[in-house]
């Protein structure tokens, strides 16, 4: 019996309180903000404010979707998202699958390309990207955007495509073009359908980061195509900080993510660590 | 149904060539068994009859046709994968359907074929069910039945009972066997299991290192091997072989083995024997050509006196080891058979199932069998 009480307390002060720790650290910040969010303005800065809110009140969002054009740029930022999963996935589907099932001169240098690329900070980018965009005239267009984030979100999407195909075994394709199918055909009849829970953790992961995006959102658009995350951003002022807006907008932008990554976050793993050691 | 012809294909991958020029024609109907140890390029030649894999050299006909620069799908074949290759995510019946809706056959025609492909291999109550709720010898019989549904001009089987255990083995078998005498379809089979080579073919074909080192039947490859490899390849346990020298002693050709003993030769192999006086020669004989001297055994048989070493039960037989210098002489006996280990034992060897192969280059130095 007292090996197990030891054993216990042991694991209670070296294992449970720092881990329990830790996650207060991590979560403190987004709990703040949902709070705050949820506290009338008047209370936010009064000299008896408290951590928990007194009164529960949703007055914040109801100004935030009234009083600015908060559903707009949700709008804004779903349809670069969305653009940004097509155009990412149909890309890297495609680069994966021919990485995974070829062996083609450049393949590994092109490979490691793509690694390389997810190397370097975005902000590197950004010069090129905007003096690209503008002479195509895409600057503060969606397709700008889209293809903003797909500079770094077709990268990493490839090499997590890859080992989702890499785990397909190379003879389902074969016999799928012995039974009458072109090699594309293959790809899209038999292949794809097996991956299709790799290719959806990977369409997510490539929303997620482009929602999320603000650099790229906030300096290739921000005037017609305001998304999310620039929005929040101008609820700061030089003078003021609409603190209740500003919670509010936050946590409205990232309960779809949330959600999103609340679905995949099993798959991704898997994804990230398949094909690491045989099945 | 068609014949197959190989003719002088060569394979190489950029610099490493591992088809060396492989000539081959399989009639109409027949039943071919690759054979050969892993890496000998069976696997290899047959994904290049499929169209799996490009030819870097020479030519590939089906039916009279050549189909070197035919992707798979227009080669008219079927193919059976080691690990089966059912698509995960579609049940039995669709992945019987799969090549016949590509082909547009219509829909009552494909429901009718598949029912008929799966009432021959007892499948049709697996119809609705997807392959992961399938056993292994279940999945087998679809991944067949995805195979002969379509009624290919050629059946393509790689190693597909290599995934099975012992007892299923015996049972898949026998079960394409009986395929094959309804269907008659050409078959190409490939297994590095000599058993299964033996069991099915109507020709073995041996390869080596990208090599056809011989084509026969299994009668052939087994009573008349043309070279060393294919004597030690085939057989369990194998043929025994045994370092000697070719002598003349008293006007007469004899057999110096490397223990010393001296055996008369057989009129089979007097001739051939006759060239190769005072060189190195390798005797072979087959475990189950080695008797116990005594009644029954004819008299012009070579007799050795030799000590057994150890023996092994096999339940129906004993295989009994005997030392001769450093190598190891089996013989197989009845299981009545049980002599102590230490004990001589005289075996007389079957003179007319005797074999001599060359030392260097390992071709067999008796004349090949009539061809009937």
């Amino acid at each position: 019996m007292r090996t197990v009480k030891t054993s216990f307390t042991r694991r209670l002060f070296l294992l449970h309180l720092p881990m329990a720790l830790i996650v207060l650290f991590a979560i403190s910040p987004y709990l703040w903000m949902l709070l705050t969010s949820l506290k009338p303005e008047a209370t936010l800065f009064s000299a008896n404010r408290s951590l928990l809110p007194e009164v529960i009140t949703l007055d914040n969002y109801i100004r935030l979707f009234a009083k600015t054009g908060f559903i707009k740029n949700l709008g804004h930022s779903f349809i670069v998202a969305s653009g940004a999963v097509a155009l990412g996935l149909s890309v890297s589907i495609t680069a994966a699958y021919a990485f995974s099932r070829y062996r083609f001169k450049g393949r590994r240098p092109l490979m490691l390309m793509f690694l390389l690329i997810n190397m370097f900070p975005v902000v590197l980018l950004i010069i090129p990207l905007f003096i690209i965009m503008k002479h195509l005239e895409l600057l503060d267009t969606h397709a700008g955007l889209i293809l903003g984030h797909s500079t770094f979100a077709i990268p990493f999407a490839t090499w997590m495509m890859i080992s989702y195909f890499n785990a397909v075994p190379r003879s389902l394709d074969e016999a799928a073009q012995v039974d009458g199918c072109r090699p594309f055909g293959a790809m899209l009849r038999v292949v794809l359908p097996v991956t299709l829970p790799g290719i959806i953790a990977t369409g997510i992961y490539i929303f997620i980061t482009s929602w999320n995006e603000y650099l790229y959102a906030s300096v290739l658009a921000g005037q017609d195509v305001r998304v999310l995350t620039v929005a929040v951003q101008t609820l700061i002022g030089e003078y003021e900080i609409a603190w209740g807006l500003l919670t509010g907008g936050g946590v409205v932008g990232a309960l779809p993510v949330t959600l999103l990554f609340m679905l995949i976050q099993k798959r991704l793993i898997a994804g990230m660590t398949q094909g690491a050691v045989k099945g | 149904m068609s014949a197959v012809s190989l003719r002088n294909v060569f394979k190489s991958y950029d610099d490493t060539q591992v088809i060396h020029g492989v000539n081959l024609d399989i009639p109409d109907g027949e039943f071919v068994v690759f054979v050969g140890p892993s890496g000998c390029g069976k696997s290899t030649l047959m994904r290049m009859v499929a169209g799996l894999e490009d030819i870097t050299g020479g030519e590939i006909l089906i039916d009279g046709h050549v189909v070197n620069d035919l992707p798979p799908r227009d080669r008219d074949i079927a193919m059976v994968f080691q690990d089966y290759a059912l698509y995960p995510n579609k049940t039995v019946f669709d992945n019987m359907a799969f090549g016949l809706r590509l082909r547009g056959t219509p829909l009552q025609q494909i429901k009718s074929c598949v029912q008929a492909a799966a009432e021959t291999l007892q499948i049709e109550h697996l119809l609705d069910r997807l392959p992961k709720a399938l056993s292994g010898g279940q999945r087998q019989r679809v991944a067949m039945g995805r195979a002969i549904v379509r009624q290919p001009k050629v059946f393509l089987f790689d190693e597909p009972l290599s995934n099975l255990d012992a007892l299923l083995r015996n049972q898949v078998r026998a079960e394409i066997k009986k395929q094959h005498h309804r269907l008659k379809g050409t078959t190409i089979y490939v297994t590095h299991d000599q058993v299964e080579a033996m069991t099915l073919a109507d020709r073995i074909v041996v390869l080596r290192a990208g090599i056809i080192v011989q084509v026969g039947t299994p009668d052939e490859i087994y009573h008349h091997p043309r070279h060393r490899f294919v004597a030690g390849f085939t057989g369990s346990p194998p043929m025994n072989f045994v370092d000697a020298t070719v002598v003349a002693a008293d006007g007469e050709t004899m057999l110096n083995l490397v223990s010393h003993h001296r055996l008369p030769l057989p009129p089979s192999l007097l001739q051939a024997a006759g060239d190769q006086i005072g060189r190195g020669v390798e005797f072979g004989i087959r475990p189950e050509n080695v008797h116990l001297a005594g009644i029954g055994t004819p008299a012009h048989w070579p007799r050795l006196s030799l000590a057994v070493e150890l023996i092994e039960p096999m339940g129906a037989e004993n295989l009994v080891h005997f030392a001769l210098c450093q190598h190891a002489l089996i013989g197989r006996f009845g299981n009545d058979v049980r002599p102590a280990p230490g004990t001589l034992l005289e075996v007389a060897l079957d003179s007319d199932k005797m074999h001599l192969f060359d030392k260097e280059t390992g071709q067999a130095l008796d004349s090949p069998p009539p061809i009937p």
